[in-house]
């Protein structure tokens, strides 16, 4: 090995020692280490990539919503992927040049920093002051200024470069590299002389080919309307609220994203190793300047990218490492790789909590690259989604309610896209499955004339492909359906009327469930609109009901896109809802409607009403004017049903009510946010689709049943209750739960699951988790996932509680626990377990039989299928015995 | 039963509940001598056979060491405990001088030596003994004001005035401290003495001494807190003076507790262990413990560090609006140590939305805490906060948060330091233990190992300690201390504690300044 090392990379390692060397010179006198001024710990992050170029108008959509992330004194943007026309230069010039933007944070420092660092660096092709608004005050929440900034479109002077290449020894370097490298360090320089030096006169916002950043004392958003960038174009966004602890902040030199070279970073999270991390780079002559994470972040990034070429996966390698279980079953090749790099890079890791979002420009290839990465621990909340189509969109974001926003602004300006997205899902930090990252690449076709047109692939860390399945297509709804013909309409009439003359919830579901697959997407929606239109009034309940089965329940969609058919069964859903009437209005029925315009109406339920539907739209995420605040005082006032729907993130739903809620139901429509059901004590609540972060903590008593995946820390210090979800969970499910709490998650969990937990002996009224390990195909059928507990730290340090595992093949091994010991099931433990299996195939058509004791299409014992995971130490003993 | 009979969590008598004149404590001072026949004192006292009960050291000691029941002529032994020793020779009306036969010496008690630590000396631990009997500031032979640690609020001083103004009574000094500053629509919450009782879980502790703690808390208008280990229902009659904990275990925390509390205090670390959480060993957790906790008995309880839902400032926020949801009237405190950059973190505590900002230095904690941790990690607090209390004076912020200092602080004179290096009030623990009886031997860990039986939850150990009792050295306790408080500031010619606050220009530090050194 060593031969090889010598004989084919040492070329490569002299190069990158060459430019390590060559940067020398850049190293501060006197201590280059300055402790950051300001803790910063989480953020809103969000990004996303199109096949298409659009407007910073749809940044601002996620931005916004997740403005209770920040807190306006830092935020920024990025946009990769640029159209010519909206920056003023050509094609060439575009493709060709970097685009230098020098931040002025003192106007006058202009001449001065184009005397030293552009004028004798740079051909400038062009050159302009970034437009901006007249006056700063016009935009809302904006209060410190932000600073001018100078846009030259440039690239290296011949014989600047030629100096530079002999004077720092760069002769191994391609044309490019040195480009890159000379464009790095003049800008390294130009910070130091104008900003690090104290001088604080200005500072580079960006160098990078094809990508800009903006960045503002103030909210993210705030920059795409301050430097008029609604309508500027871009393939790739990203975007970042800030959450600077020290209170006066008056330039935004510590605001996300960073730059590297052609790569913009926001981070999510902070380090506990900055010191440590900043003194890796320090040894490869890079000193930060801004003394933020952040910065460190993305001079890792690029020093791994540029001076080691690392290709990507080694880059993410050497931020998460693959650890425990992963490592193990990584192929050997991989192993002996990552082993290098992990010995090599440790310091360079960042100790987390991290998550970062990267907006790529990979200029050689005219592409442009969306990166989200977490960290091994996975501390940080995070979200990807993909809809796929005539136009492509890959997104990830902290929330997924910003996400939603995000399709939601998009498919208001074009109708192939769609609201929702056709898959979203969580990656696994430091996983042998994908990484814990995932990227997409919108890169040009080939073969095509003119202005390029794009398509996007979505890789994981290893480069495996995530695609979806072929065949399925959108629907294209902002055109009106076509009246359809008798032969559709007549026989459906007739079985609505008839469901609803028996009042049938499950016949009508049926038959919206039959039209998805007879009817084409024309007819479905005449469909969905039918059922609306005939119970709005005088059935609004059943209508609901069924709409929200055919929203909930997986079934085969055909060749429509299941997130098309859902857009349109919620449009129905929507129909029912808003017919309904208001608290002021007339009207009878047992529904009544509040709206943020309508709040202060709140009164208690009068004549025979029963359900208080509460449009969220309007309402803030939280304090006195968070719709769960309406609903708690509703439940005050009498009412014992209640609906919210069109929540795009605001939390606190099903929680607040206080204890002994028995009675109260509360249904969860579009993107409930955080901490919902947390503390909840006897009440029910059902969400209708994905549920977030920080669910059901110190849950006590009541039902949750979740139709999709819930987020990190579901019923964490939990007492109680019985959970039902249909899909997986996050990071760190029932960690610290203690008492009774019950919970069946039907896919799986990234990592430590019920950690901690202390629920007593679940065979004597204590607490235990289901793990059935399985997941819905496009086709709606179940299928075993490949593992049904992927992670480590199972059931780790726990004292009491157990958890239940589908786990035919025997694939939870003894490494992936911590204290906690495989047994096989009892008589016992399956009487204990089988209700709650009964009731989660009434909820969620997951059969006992044909689902989950079968393996391989035969039907086993459920002896041959689950097993038990319990602490070690409640093994032989019963936990009580020595008091008894 | 059950290990986790959550679902009938013993109701507490009726009469906790609804008698309200058991909830009614006053802050009379009344003797409250010490349990044990032989209390430790300074100075040991022998009569030898030479006595012949004539009773003259009766007549002579005015501190109670000579004690003879009417109407019998028998002497008892003498409470030497209550000995001011040579001092009283300086007199010259001693009752080694007066006794006709020469049969009593006065000695210093070789025992005294062995007590004690260089933080809690053997003096400090006397001295609050003595206040928590008689409710009054100690004598002057035992030093009430600083121990021996060679650090912290031990080498810091006062430089008092000369003289106090002549104008200023001490009935006119004001005590109180506010606790919600920031003008929303919550309560202002008014402590009547600069300090309240730290949190102390029921599991930890006796659940005498707790109820005591929350006793006293009502009397003197100030709080106890419930620490982590959930709400036990007998502190409800105290709701109003009682705050709960939100720690990283979560253990016993519901929204009915939570609704209960006027303060929400989120432990996020504690100064004696910063970057551990909190750890309940298995001797402790009793099935009573394990009822309110709702986890197994018997076994080792840990609280993660951090709160696995709050890994960031935004993430600390949307916590705080959780509870805000839950309980829209509580003051919010939040709980922090002292690491190196407390200041950004207090700040940030701050945006988020508390009104308290409880910093918990190094000094404290109880022999639960490991050394390692206890003795290596954080910045000291005198430190912190005065740190801190400048950072957000340059915030602009200052005055509206409340900035409670903790870890260490034993005396009033320690509390009269933390405030005028910035603090606006303290919290204290290991005091209030000393007060009942703590001789801090540290085996506070064990569940049966506590000398005091204050430590405990042992289901028979508990009953030593009688909860009138423990009731009344608190209450005499904080009347002492309130008493040496008002009688510092008026020394210093301040009016209240609030003009205290940030005056460090009053304090000068042993090893850097002089005393009277050029200002």
């Amino acid at each position: 090995m060593i031969d090889r090392f010598n004989t084919i990379e040492r070329g490569a390692l002299e190069r990158a020692e060459a430019i390590v060397r060559s940067r020398a010179a850049l190293r501060p006198r006197g201590n280059w280490f300055v402790p950051s001024p300001e803790a910063e710990g989480g953020c809103g992050v969000t990004g996303f990539a199109c096949t298409e170029a659009v407007g910073g108008r749809h940044i601002y959509e996620p931005s916004i919503q997740m403005r209770n992330r920040g807190n306006g004194k830092g935020g920024g943007i990025a946009a990769c992927g640029l159209i010519p026309a909206d920056l003023n230069v050509s094609r060439e010039v575009l493709e060709s040049h970097y685009i230098l933007q020098v931040a002025l944070l003192d106007p006058s420092a202009k001449g001065d920093i184009e005397q030293q660092f552009i004028t004798p660096s740079f051909d400038v092709a062009e050159a302009y002051m970034v437009p901006t608004l007249d006056d700063h005050r016009e935009v809302e929440l904006l209060e410190v200024k932000p600073p001018d900034v100078a846009r030259y479109f440039v690239r290296p002077k011949k014989a600047a470069l030629e100096r530079f290449r002999a004077e720092k020894g760069l002769e191994g370097l391609t044309a490019t590299e040195l480009e890159d490298e000379f464009v790095f360090q003049n800008s390294t320089r130009l910070n130091d002389v104008f900003y690090a030096s104290g001088e604080m006169r200005g500072f580079v916002m960006s160098h990078a080919k094809n990508l800009i950043i903006m960045k503002i004392v103030g909210y993210a958003e705030a920059a795409v309307q301050y430097y008029r960038m609604h309508d500027t174009r871009a393939h790739v966004w990203i975007a970042h609220q800030r959450y600077p602890t020290k209170g006066r902040v008056w330039h935004p030199g510590g605001a996300h994203p960073f730059i590297g070279l052609n790569e913009a970073l926001v981070h999510n999270g902070d380090f506990a190793n900055y010191h440590a991390t900043s003194e890796y780079l320090s040894i490869r002559n890079l000193f930060p300047k801004f003394m933020t994470d952040t910065e460190v972040s993305v001079l890792i990034f690029d020093l791994l990218n540029r001076v080691y070429k690392y290709p990507l996966e080694y880059i993410i390698e050497a931020l998460a490492p693959t650890t425990e279980g992963d490592f193990d079953r990584l192929p050997e090749e991989k192993q002996r790789v990552y082993r290098q790099i992990q010995a090599v890079h440790v310091h360079a890791s960042p100790d987390g909590p991290w998550f970062f979002i990267i907006a790529r420009s990979l200029a050689e290839q005219k592409a442009f690259q969306l990166v989200g990465i977490t960290d091994t621990a996975m501390l940080r909340p995070q979200v990807f989604a993909l809809q796929e189509g005539a136009v492509s969109v890959g997104l990830v974001c902290s929330e997924k309610q910003a996400i939603d926003a995000t399709l939601a602004s998009l498919a208001s300006e074009d109708s192939r896209i769609t609201p929702l997205a056709d898959r979203y899902w969580n990656a696994r930090g430091g996983s042998a499955t994908s990484g814990g990252s995932f990227m997409f690449t919108v890169s040009p076709k080939n073969g095509a004339a003119g202005d390029p047109t794009y398509r996007m692939v979505t890789t994981n860390k290893f480069g495996a492909a995530v695609t979806l399945p072929e065949g399925q297509l959108h629907c294209d709804l902002s055109k009106p359906y076509a009246v359809q013909g008798e032969a559709v309409t007549r026989a459906h009439k007739a079985a609505i009327a008839e469901a609803i003359e028996k009042n049938d919830v499950l016949d009508l579901y049926l038959i919206l469930r039959g039209g998805v697959s007879a009817l084409d997407y024309d007819g479905f929606r005449w469909l969905v609109d039918e059922v609306a239109a005939r119970t709005q009034t005088d059935r609004p309940g059943l209508g609901i009901e069924a709409l929200t089965l055919a929203l909930d329940l997986r079934y085969p969609t055909g060749d429509k896109k299941r997130s098309s058919v859902l857009t349109i069964v919620r449009a129905g859903l929507d129909r029912i809802f808003e017919k309904q009437p208001l608290l002021r209005d007339d009207g009878g029925g047992v529904y009544r409607r509040i709206t943020f315009e309508t709040r202060e109406l709140l009164r208690g339920p009068e004549n025979g009403e029963t359900t208080l539907l509460i449009d969220a739209r309007g309402f803030t995420p939280e304090g006195e004017t968070c719709d769960a605040r309406v609903a708690t005082r509703a439940w005050t006032l009498g009412w014992r049903r209640l609906i919210h729907y069109n929540s795009r993130g605001t939390r606190f739903h099903a929680a607040g009510f206080g204890p002994e809620t028995e009675g109260l139901r509360v249904d969860c429509y579009d993107n409930p946010g955080d901490y919902l059901g947390s503390g909840m004590d006897g009440l029910e609540v059902y969400v209708h689709g994905n549920a977030q972060d920080q669910l059901c903590q110190i849950a006590k008593e009541g039902k949750l049943v979740v139709y999709g995946d819930v987020g990190q820390t579901f019923l964490y210090g939990a007492k109680g209750g019985v959970h039902y979800i249909m899909g997986n969970a996050a990071g760190r499910p029932l960690i610290n739960a203690v008492g009774r709490p019950k919970a069946v998650i039907n896919g799986t969990a990234l990592d430590y699951l019920a950690e901690s937990f202390m629920a007593g002996d679940p065979l004597t009224d204590g607490g235990f988790v289901v793990v059935n390990g399985i997941e819905f195909d496009e086709q709606g059928e179940v299928n075993p996932l490949k593992h049904p507990y992927p992670g480590s730290n199972l059931l780790s340090l726990a004292s009491g509680g157990a958890v239940y595992i589908r786990d035919p093949e025997g694939a939870v091994v003894d490494e992936q626990l911590n204290g906690g010991v495989i047994t096989s099931l009892t008589e016992a433990d399956w009487r204990l377990i089988r209700p709650y299996l009964e009731e989660n195939e009434r909820l969620f058509d997951i059969r006992i039989k044909r689902d989950l004791l079968s393996v391989g299409g035969e039907e086993r014992s459920p002896f041959d299928v689950y097993r038990k995971v319990m602490p070690k130490s409640m093994l032989h003993t019963s936990p009580n015995e020595e008091y008894e | 039963m059950s290990v986790t009979a959550s679902r009938n969590l013993s109701q507490p008598p009726k009469e906790f509940v609804e008698d309200p004149d058991f909830a009614r404590v006053n802050r009379t001072v009344r003797p409250a001598p010490p349990r044990y026949r032989n209390e430790l004192g300074k100075y040991s006292v022998h009569r030898s056979a030479k006595c012949e009960s004539c009773g003259q050291c009766v007549v002579t000691c005015e501190h109670g060491v000579h004690v003879r029941p009417r109407p019998y002529q028998l002497m008892t032994r003498p409470f030497d405990y209550r000995c001011i020793g040579p001092d009283c020779e300086a007199t010259g009306n001693a009752c080694t001088q007066k006794c006709p036969n020469g049969a009593l010496k006065v000695m210093e008690n070789p025992a005294f030596k062995t007590l004690g630590d260089f933080r809690w000396t053997a003096d400090l631990l006397a001295s609050t003994w003595h206040m928590a009997e008689t409710g009054h500031a100690p004598p002057a032979h035992l030093e009430s004001e600083v121990g021996n640690s060679g650090g912290g609020f031990d080498k810091l001083r006062f430089a008092f005035p000369a003289a106090p103004p002549k104008d200023l009574r001490k009935a006119d000094i004001r005590t109180e401290v506010v606790l919600n500053r920031r003008g929303d629509d919550r309560p202002k919450r008014k402590i009547d003495v600069p300090w309240y009782g730290g949190g102390m879980s029921f599991g930890s502790t006796n659940i005498r001494v707790l109820l005591s703690k929350a006793r006293v808390a009502r009397a003197w208008n100030s709080f106890t807190c419930t620490g982590e280990g959930g709400y036990p229902d007998r502190f409800i009659p105290y709701a109003d003076n009682v705050i709960t904990q939100m720690a990283t275990g979560l253990f016993g925390v519901r929204e009915e507790t939570l609704r209960r509390a006027p303060i929400v205090e989120y432990k996020y670390a504690q100064g004696a262990k910063p970057g551990l959480g909190g750890h309940l060993l298995g001797d402790k957790n009793t099935p009573a413990v394990a009822r309110l906790r709702e986890a197994v008995v018997g076994t080792s309880l840990f609280s993660p560090f951090p709160f696995h839902s709050v890994y960031s400032v935004e993430d600390h926020k949307k916590h705080l609006d959780w509870v805000s949801h839950i309980t829209p009237r509580s003051l919010l405190s939040a709980k922090v140590s002292t690491p190196v950059d407390v200041d950004m973190v207090a700040v940030g505590v701050y945006y988020a939305g508390a009104h308290i900002v409880h910093m918990d230095g190094s000094y404290g904690g109880t022999g639960a805490a490991p050394n390692i941790a206890k003795k290596n990690i954080a910045m000291p607090i005198e430190y912190a906060i005065n740190r801190v209390h400048q950072f957000l004076t340059d915030e602009g912020i200052r005055d509206n948060i409340t900035l409670i200092a903790s870890g260490g602080i034993r005396t009033p004179m320690d509390m009269a330091k933390a405030i005028a290096l910035g603090a606006d009030a303290v919290v204290v623990g290991t005091g209030e233990l000393v007060a009942v009886g703590c001789i801090r031997c540290g085996a506070c860990e064990s569940g049966r190992g506590c000398a005091r039986s204050i430590a405990t939850t042992d289901t028979e150990l508990y009953k030593i300690i009688e909860l009138e009792w423990c009731t009344q050295r608190l209450v005499n306790l904080y009347n002492a201390w309130r008493e040496m408080m008002v009688d510092i500031l008026h020394r210093l010619g301040l009016d209240s504690v609030a003009a205290l606050r940030g005056r460090t220009d009053l304090l000068y530090h042993l090893d850097y300044e002089r005393k009277g050194a050029a200002r």
